[in-house]
């Protein structure tokens, strides 16, 4: 499997992998007893005015607000020294191995195709295992936590926090197939851009001995302008996801509001106004994440493909004699 | 020495310097690109500043239901109220964020379009001597990935920069009349999440930068490798290519953990600070609170949560702000590097009473030509020499005796430094360029053929030509029957997605490309070596038949184009040695006799391709 081969290849760096994943989960935690430490103080300090309670509170706060710092500084660091080494080991490798394969790779035409892979292909991985896996794993431990948290608290408010979920992730994952598929004929419509500019370079000696510049530039504004427009489709499809969930999760909060403030007038026991407020806070702090881990899927299939490419190329068998050109393997 | 070397000197010596003139100086013409799109830009003001206010709103209200529906007193009367104000600010907020994003994803789009056709349009009129120093790949990459990075700023950040700023302003006009005291207390940490916001920028910048530089050049470095794989097998460099990347490569990494480590550092330190400021205000509340359970408590507590909870959604804005940096960082160094292209100077280019001009008869003079690619130094000096109409004259020489950039100067591929160059006594300097090219045949060193059908590439230099035409040109070019047993003939499509064709065919389509239009003159840099005894003998033929009847210059590489030229003209270390007829130059028995006695006569030595390539 590729994410065990990517693995692999953190071995050598494997103290500041652990690290930065520990201190990546350390991080969502910490990050989510903030709205806790809030409904603390208003509940049992400031509500019964019992100023004494700031003696144990302040340092508590501060702890958990600079220990949060500290592992999110923690995780940036080691999560980026392992992106890069990684990255740079697996190109490396790609480079090595570039050296010795069939001259036939390198034919005419084949030759872009391999020279994205160790420039384009290893700065999709690069950036992916820098924000991506990052993104991931914070996202995933925010929405446990915080229905861990929620769970905690109160049991009938976190149902009603988390009843609009089903709905957004439905809807959600429907718009997702729509931007996906947009998506991918944006990267169509690049690579035929670049293609084209490839192309109209490396004949540019030919098109001015021949003064043709302007009809060339006819194909390539046209071959720009569906990139452009391919583009603008994609980003009015992945823009419409917000306005949808920005309405579920206010249906949320109204919701946790009606409720919570006529338990509250009820006078039920669990529920207090410090609750209430971090509740409103947590269903922020799990519905952002959720949204986060949906637009994800797209830079983790692109770098997932872009992984696979790069092991292409580091697992292409070396031949010490030419096949002929007939049987040459077409790469991808 | 290594080949990597002077790559890895490179990147050693890029200091981290502060830049913020050289970036602000970017920004600014990054903002003149905005100045196109006035309508968008000012739709993005507005929506942030009403998704400004929306955004507020919810907290305010949660707030307001606090203090006048639970209370004491209690009211829950108003409770619907208020729910149905943050339910519709949220809904607004929604649409208004909705279409502010896709504006400025817009917006972004046009402006990267606008930014790469400029780009396009400059490569456009750039020198052959610029395209001999830079690489296709490089040059591609420029208007792809760097212009990315360029994408990746500009979708957000004006929108970001707004937010930030109205956010901070409208919750500032919400809580002063509140409680100066606390608002003052609450955002006692902003000047200090500024500060580290800037050192953040000042430390991070320079490094990106390096980052960006260095791996500019590693890909130009991939690219030569890959392309030039076969010479680099020749020479068993592959070990030395290899361990001089991994040196590099090495820089890379380095520079790369070092800004990554102060990112860290700063990064999350805002957000940090921020929050840390709550529990002041939650001791200034404390302290200040009424009887407790009374009205007054109430409204204290009530305000105090929406103190908290616009403190910890500001945090928002400010992370929103330094990954803008961040990507600002990024994209300063990629638009870097597309303007540095733009601005290269271009160096041939029409003059100010340039015209059309006819060629009629085809008489060419050379005056005193002196041309260098650097100043200086030149690769041609004070050459001098005459073609009458309809001549064909060979050029002989060693590598690096000016060969190509002799005849590249007739259609200005370069332009001279000194001297005169007349077609039919009408300075090439007075024609437009386009004028120039169109009517001069050229073959150029090296075979190009674009994707696209035979006809398309034969008709290349005149679209509209007759089909007639076009078939005339590839018999004279003697390619027109492989083109005809193709199956679909002239409609084949060349390259990746067509046919495979030979070195000889595609040089003879080459050929027949330079014939389309029946120009006056041709300039061949006819430097196909290494081809079998027929390929060669085709081509002679085909440069045979294209070449009579107009004034030719040809880089010979054979001794039939030597042998059916009218005139020879060698040149030694960029001067005239000789030029003359076969037979005056056997008889003044000088550098032509010997080259002939040595090598032709012993039919075809390597001697003679070394002295016939370029």
């Amino acid at each position: 499997m590729l994410i065990r081969r990517v693995y692999e290849y953190a071995q050598a760096n494997k103290r500041n992998l652990q690290i930065g994943v520990a201190a990546t989960i350390a991080g969502a935690f910490t990050g989510l007893a903030a709205p806790y430490m809030h409904a603390i103080a208003i509940d049992s300090i400031i509500t019964p005015k019992n100023l004494s309670g700031f003696i144990w509170w302040i340092p508590l706060f501060a702890a958990i607000i600079l220990g949060n710092y500290l592992f999110q500084y923690i995780q940036t660091y080691q999560i980026r020294i392992v992106g890069e080494k990684v990255v740079a080991k697996m190109r490396d490798d790609m480079m090595e191995k570039l050296q010795v394969i069939s001259l036939r790779y390198f034919s005419e035409g084949e030759a872009g195709r391999i020279i994205s892979r160790p420039t384009n292909d290893a700065n999709t991985v690069r950036i992916f295992i820098r924000v991506g896996l990052t993104s991931i794993l914070v996202d995933i431990s925010s929405i446990l936590g915080t229905f861990a948290i929620m769970f905690y608290l109160d049991l009938r408010l976190s149902l009603l926090a988390i009843s609009v979920l089903p709905v957004a992730i439905v809807l959600v994952w429907y718009l997702g197939k729509y931007s996906r598929a947009a998506y991918r004929r944006t990267l169509i419509t690049t690579s035929g851009l670049t293609a084209r500019l490839q192309e109209d370079l490396a004949g540019i000696k030919v098109t001015q001995a021949y003064a043709q510049e302007k009809e060339t530039e006819k194909k390539f504004l046209k071959s720009q302008e569906e990139n452009v427009k391919a583009t603008i489709r994609a980003i009015l499809i992945g823009s419409s996801y917000t306005p949808f969930v920005m309405a579920l999760r206010l249906t949320g909060t109204m919701i946790i509001l009606f409720f919570g403030v006529n338990a509250l007038l009820a006078s039920l026991p669990t529920i207090t106004l410090g609750i209430l407020v971090a509740f409103i806070e947590y269903q922020f702090s799990y519905f952002m994440p959720l949204v986060d881990l949906v637009t994800m899927y797209d830079q983790y299939q692109s770098a997932m493909s872009a992984i696979e490419r790069m092991f292409d190329v580091i697992d292409t068998k070396v031949e010490v004699v030419d096949a002929p050109r007939e049987r040459s393997i077409q790469l991808q | 020495m290594s080949i990597a070397k002077p790559l890895l000197d490179y990147a050693k010596s890029l200091k981290p310097r502060k830049g913020f003139a050289q970036s602000f100086s970017a920004f600014k013409r990054l903002l003149q690109y905005h100045r196109r799109y006035p309508w968008h830009v000012a739709a993005i003001v507005v929506l942030a500043v009403i998704r400004s206010i929306l955004f507020s709103l919810e907290p305010l209200y949660t707030s307001y239901i606090i203090i006048y529906v639970i209370g004491p007193p209690t009211n829950t009367s108003l409770l619907m109220g208020y729910l149905l104000v943050i339910v519709l600010a949220g809904i607004g907020y929604a649409i208004t964020n909705f279409i502010l994003t896709y504006m400025h994803g817009v917006m972004s789009q046009y402006i990267v379009r606008d930014v790469r056709s400029e780009y396009y349009r400059s490569l456009r009129t750039k020198s052959f001597s610029f395209y001999d120093s830079v690489g296709v790949g490089d040059l591609t990459s420029r208007a792809t990935v760097d212009l990315r990075l360029v994408d990746m700023f500009l979708r957000t950040w004006l929108g970001t920069v707004l937010n930030a700023v109205f956010t901070t302003i409208i919750i500032i006009a919400i809580i002063l009349p509140i409680s100066p005291t606390m608002t003052l207390i609450s955002m006692a940490t902003m000047p200090l999440i500024f500060y580290f916001t800037t050192r953040l920028w000042i430390n991070t910048m320079p490094l990106f930068r390096n980052m960006q530089l260095i791996m500019g050049r590693l890909t130009s470095y991939i690219q030569q490798n890959i392309i030039g794989m076969k010479t680099v097998r020749i020479f068993r460099r592959e070990k030395d290519v290899v361990d001089g990347f991994i040196e590099v490569e090495d820089v890379y990494v380095n520079t790369a953990i070092t800004a990554g480590k102060m990112q860290s550092i700063y990064m999350p330190l805002g957000p940090a600070l921020l929050t840390l400021g709550a529990a002041l205000v939650y001791v200034y509340a404390g302290i200040t609170l009424g009887v407790p359970y009374s009205a007054l408590a109430v409204e204290q507590i009530g305000y105090l949560i929406l103190f908290v909870r616009y403190m910890m959604r500001l945090t928002f804005p400010i992370r929103d702000v330094s990954q803008t940096l961040g990507m600002w960082i990024a994209a300063y160094a990629g638009l870097e590097r597309v303007q540095e292209m733009i601005d290269a100077p271009r160096s041939v280019e029409d003059m100010p009473n340039a015209r059309d001009v006819r060629i009629e008869k085809g008489q060419l003079e050379l005056e005193n030509v002196t041309f260098g690619y650097v100043k200086d130094r030149p690769v041609l000096n004070k050459v001098t020499f005459t073609v009458q109409p309809g001549e064909k004259i060979a050029i002989l020489g060693a590598t690096g005796s000016g060969k190509s950039s002799l005849i590249y100067l007739i259609p200005r591929f370069y332009d001279i430094q000194a001297g005169r160059i007349r077609i039919d006594g009408t300075d090439i300097r007075e024609f437009k360029l386009a004028s120039l090219r169109r009517q001069i045949g050229v073959v150029l060193q090296d075979v190009f053929l674009f994707s696209g059908t035979m006809r398309e590439n034969i008709a290349f230099g005149k679209p509209d030509v007759s089909m007639d035409e076009i078939v005339q040109a590839a018999k004279s070019a003697r390619i027109h029957d492989f083109i005809e047993s193709l199956p679909s003939g002239y409609d084949t499509p060349v390259g990746e997605r067509g046919v495979t064709l030979s070195g000889g065919q595609k040089q003879r389509i080459t050929i027949a490309r330079a014939l389309v239009g029946n120009p006056r003159m041709l300039i061949m840099d006819d430097s196909l070596s290494f081809v079998d005894a027929k390929t060669e003998k085709e081509i002679q033929a085909a440069i045979d038949e294209a070449t009579k009847a107009r004034t030719t210059l040809i880089i010979a590489q054979r001794f039939s184009t030597i042998k059916t030229a009218k005139k020879i003209l060698v040149l030694e270390n960029g001067s005239v040695a000789e030029f003359g007829t076969h037979e005056e130059l056997m008889a003044r028995d000088g550098a032509y006799k010997k080259v002939y006695e040595t090598q032709f006569v012993q039919k075809a030595s390597p001697i003679l391709r070394e002295a016939g390539g370029s």
